[in-house]
């Protein structure tokens, strides 16, 4: 009886988990086949001289969502029309000229290298293209400059063929939508953000670290780079990705308040009283119930209006119950404490603040969604800036030149005519690779697929395609099951290199010519070629990916103390998001580049937060005293400034203590000029205080400081 | 129309010229009825858009080869 009741339920779990998981993959790889073949039987119809370059192109742009093909095969064609177009050129300059010939090239070659590591997501690709175009387009015809025409024509056409096959299978035959996964990975972010805040237990807990990515505060740069890709979907207007964004930037804020009071509560345990604490815990309580209160994941408009609103009454519970709270404090807390109290209370009551914002553009998210009616809510454009560090850049395209420059010496050296072929897979796996987390790691994953892929195409060229094909229809059926081999890898991470390496050598070596042909002398040369290629990419990696773990610190220290230092004397234009989205992207640069362990990771975090904190007040305080009449209060705030900066341009011990000295009498400054004030200004001279002393808590934890004190590396 | 045509001293079929033309023309296209919602109406928008592809592709083509 139980056996009869069990059974049909765990058959439509299996079912149900089968086809969450594992059909997505079968799909992906019957797809990924079929667009393959067709870009080969398209090729070979219209007699194009190489068609594994569109059948290989097929691979390197197809993704599981429609928006990811799209997205690369764009900049895709942008990075070929770009190198094609300056393979031209060089052959028309310098034909006749190797000297100018490889130093040109070797300066393109390190432009690209480097433009891909500045650059993100498919627009670093794009570059990547630009790179080693050159080396497929211009590379072959180098003896015989006045075939480029020919050469250069059939390359396109063969990677728009690619291209075409890629995205119209992609989109047509069960096409997978990016906006969709972004809507899931919005509602899960959401539901994340409610747990978090609704533990406020965790927060008032002594010896409470800050995490980086912890507690579900994490995904900013990722998100970004969803939402962008899913721009090239149909289906997905302006307004949709507006308001995405504007999500997405709220939820920074939210997060560097988040973890700003974290650190203040965690840094001004000693200094804090208990009482202190509890009131502090009392202030957050209003937070948490009205979290706790709330369903995690709201699917529907009415659910958020209900949340809004509960919101809402606890913003003005809490406006009142911390004024009353100071009043009480006030007169038992020591200066020092009474100050890292009302900061935290302040962040509290922002945090609310930031919750209502950000619950209302995710209602307006959700109706635009759900009924498509164009809602009333003002949705802005925000821009997510970046930053990329110009040592790292520089650094990639020295090695890219290298790369070139030596074997191209080696192609001199030896006088060896496959040497053309090192030469173009040293070149793209310097370009390829470089924007990778462990670039060295991947290499040897890329040749450990290219010798398994050499040995697959040798079974092939000299025994498969000979015995069995003897039309396009029997070699695709037997190319099936590679390329659907190849698909698989590419879906699983820890294969994605292998796969790549793999795909690359078993197409430049398999004899897909629209003739076949095939020389075993041919065979094992290039094969040779390819795999010192492989050595030499390799080798550049080793020798210059110097980047250690306190190198990094220092450099990401450096940056962030600058961040601090330009907002303090530059134009105060400068908006609050551009500062959360550069210094987020830069520190996520520097943890995939710059081999962080977990210790300094953290450690690059906790600076992070600290500056953005920093800077953030600097803007607000710049702002209130923009507004204030010349009087000591301006003065003061002037002097605090002035003060920052100097501390964040030479830091020192002294010039800390200097520094909070100097904030301690502003403050006391402002606070004396406020009596005597008129209300409009009073309250932009109360605002200014607390931002000063909330720089001025911060500073009370030199830990927190982007300043490298002690070795965190080892 | 002819069927070849010279373009910067460079022999090529006009279809090509008319492909990347009927591209970009899709692209504006494209976002013009999105913005306008009107994929949310569209059964297989995938499929759609090729169709809208194909027609403006196919239009000039059938100029030149009538």
């Amino acid at each position: 009886m139980t056996n009869t009741l069990v059974q049909p339920l765990s058959w439509k779990r299996t079912a149900r988990e089968w086809l969450a998981t594992d059909a997505p993959v079968l799909t992906y790889m019957a797809k990924a086949t079929f667009a393959g073949l067709l870009a080969l039987v398209i090729s070979m119809t219209l007699n194009l001289p190489d068609p594994r370059t569109a059948i290989f192109t097929t691979f390197l742009v197809m993704q599981p969502q429609s928006g990811l093909v799209f997205s690369k095969s764009y900049y895709r064609v942008l990075g070929t029309i770009a190198g094609v177009g300056v393979s031209l050129l060089m052959m028309g300059l310098f034909a006749q000229d190797p000297v100018w010939f490889i130093a040109f090239f070797a300066l393109w070659i390190g432009l690209c290298t480097g433009a891909g590591l500045k650059f993100r997501n498919f627009q670093s690709y794009g570059f990547v293209l630009a790179g080693y175009t050159l080396c497929i387009v211009a590379l072959p015809v180098i003896e015989t400059p006045l075939e480029i025409f020919s050469i250069a024509v059939s390359r396109f056409s063969e990677v728009i063929i690619g291209i075409m096959s890629a995205t119209l299978v992609s989109d047509m035959v069960f096409p997978r939508k990016l906006f969709d996964s972004l809507l899931a990975s919005e509602r899960e972010r959401f539901a994340n953000l409610f747990s978090i805040l609704g533990e406020g237990d965790a927060l008032f807990a002594a010896g409470t670290e800050t995490e980086p990515g912890s507690a579900g505060f994490s995904g900013v740069v990722g998100l970004h780079a969803v939402r962008i890709n899913s721009s090239f979907e149909s289906g997905t207007d302006r307004k949709a990705r507006q308001l995405s964004g504007q999500l997405n930037q709220e939820y920074m804020h939210l997060s560097t308040t988040f973890h700003s009071l974290k650190n203040i509560l965690a840094a001004a345990g000693e200094r804090m009283p208990p009482e202190a604490r509890e009131s502090l815990a009392g202030l957050y309580a209003p937070v948490a119930s009205v979290v706790n209160a709330s369903p995690r994941t709201p699917v529907s408009v009415e659910e958020l209006d209900g949340i809004i609103a509960g919101v809402l009454e606890a913003k003005e519970v809490l406006q009142t119950l911390v004024e009353e709270e100071r009043l009480r404090l006030a007169p038992f807390l020591e200066a020092d404490a009474y100050e890292a109290f009302s900061s935290a209370s302040g962040l509290i009551v922002r945090l609310l603040g930031e919750l209502h914002i950000h619950c209302v553009t995710y209602r307006a998210f959700l109706r635009h969604r759900l009924s498509g009616r164009a809602s009333r809510e003002l949705s802005r454009v925000v821009r997510f800036s970046t930053h990329t560090d110009s040592v790292l850049v520089a650094l990639a395209a020295l090695r890219g030149s290298g790369v070139l420059l030596v074997t191209m010496l080696f192609w001199i050296v030896t006088g060896w005519p496959y040497a053309t072929l090192t030469v173009t897979l040293a070149v793209v796996l310097g370009l390829l690779i470089g924007t990778l987390p462990s670039p060295l790691a991947a290499v040897m994953n890329f040749f450990k697929g290219g010798v398994s892929a050499v040995a697959v195409a040798a079974v092939y060229d000299f025994y498969i395609i000979p015995e069995y094909t003897s039309d396009m229809l029997t070699l695709a059926l037997v190319l099936a099951p590679v390329l659907a081999v190849v698909a698989w890898w590419t879906t699983q991470p820890r294969w994605s290199g292998f796969a790549l390496g793999f795909i690359f050598l078993f197409m430049y070596q398999c004899s897909l010519d629209p003739y076949f042909r095939v020389d075993p002398t041919v065979f094992m040369e290039s094969t040779l070629a390819y795999l010192i290629g492989i050595g030499f990419a390799g080798l550049a990696y080793l020798l210059v990916n110097f980047w250690s773990c306190s190198l990094t610190q220092q450099r990401v220290a450096k940056i962030l103390r600058r961040q601090i230092v330009t907002l303090c004397s530059g134009t105060i234009t400068v908006q609050r998001s551009a500062l959360e989205s550069t210094g987020r992207d830069m520190v996520q640069q520097f943890s995939t580049q710059g081999r962080l362990n977990m210790r300094s990771s953290r450690l690059v975090y906790t600076w992070l937060l600290s500056t953005l904190e920093i800077g953030r007040a600097v803007i607000a305080v710049r702002r209130s005293r923009k507004r204030l009449p010349l009087s000591a209060a301006s003065d003061s705030l002037d002097g605090a400034i002035y003060a920052v900066r100097n501390y964040f341009a030479t830091p020192s011990e002294q010039m800390r203590r200097m520094l909070l000295m100097t904030l301690k009498e502003a403050v006391a400054v402002l606070h004396a000029q406020g009596d005597s004030a008129g209300a409009a200004e009073l309250k932009r001279i109360q605002k200014a205080a607390a931002e000063l002393a909330l720089i001025r808590t911060i500073m009370l934890s030199e830990g927190s400081l982007p300043v490298v004190t002690e070795d965190t590396c080892r | 129309m002819p069927l070849e045509i010279t373009l910067l001293g460079i022999q090529m079929p006009t279809l090509l010229p008319i492909f990347a033309a009927a591209a970009v023309l899709q692209i504006l296209v494209d976002r013009i009825l999105a913005d306008a919602g009107v994929y949310k109406h569209v059964w297989h928008p995938g499929l759609f858009r090729t169709a809208v592809f194909v027609c403006l592709f196919t239009l000039p083509c059938l100029l030149i080869y009538t």
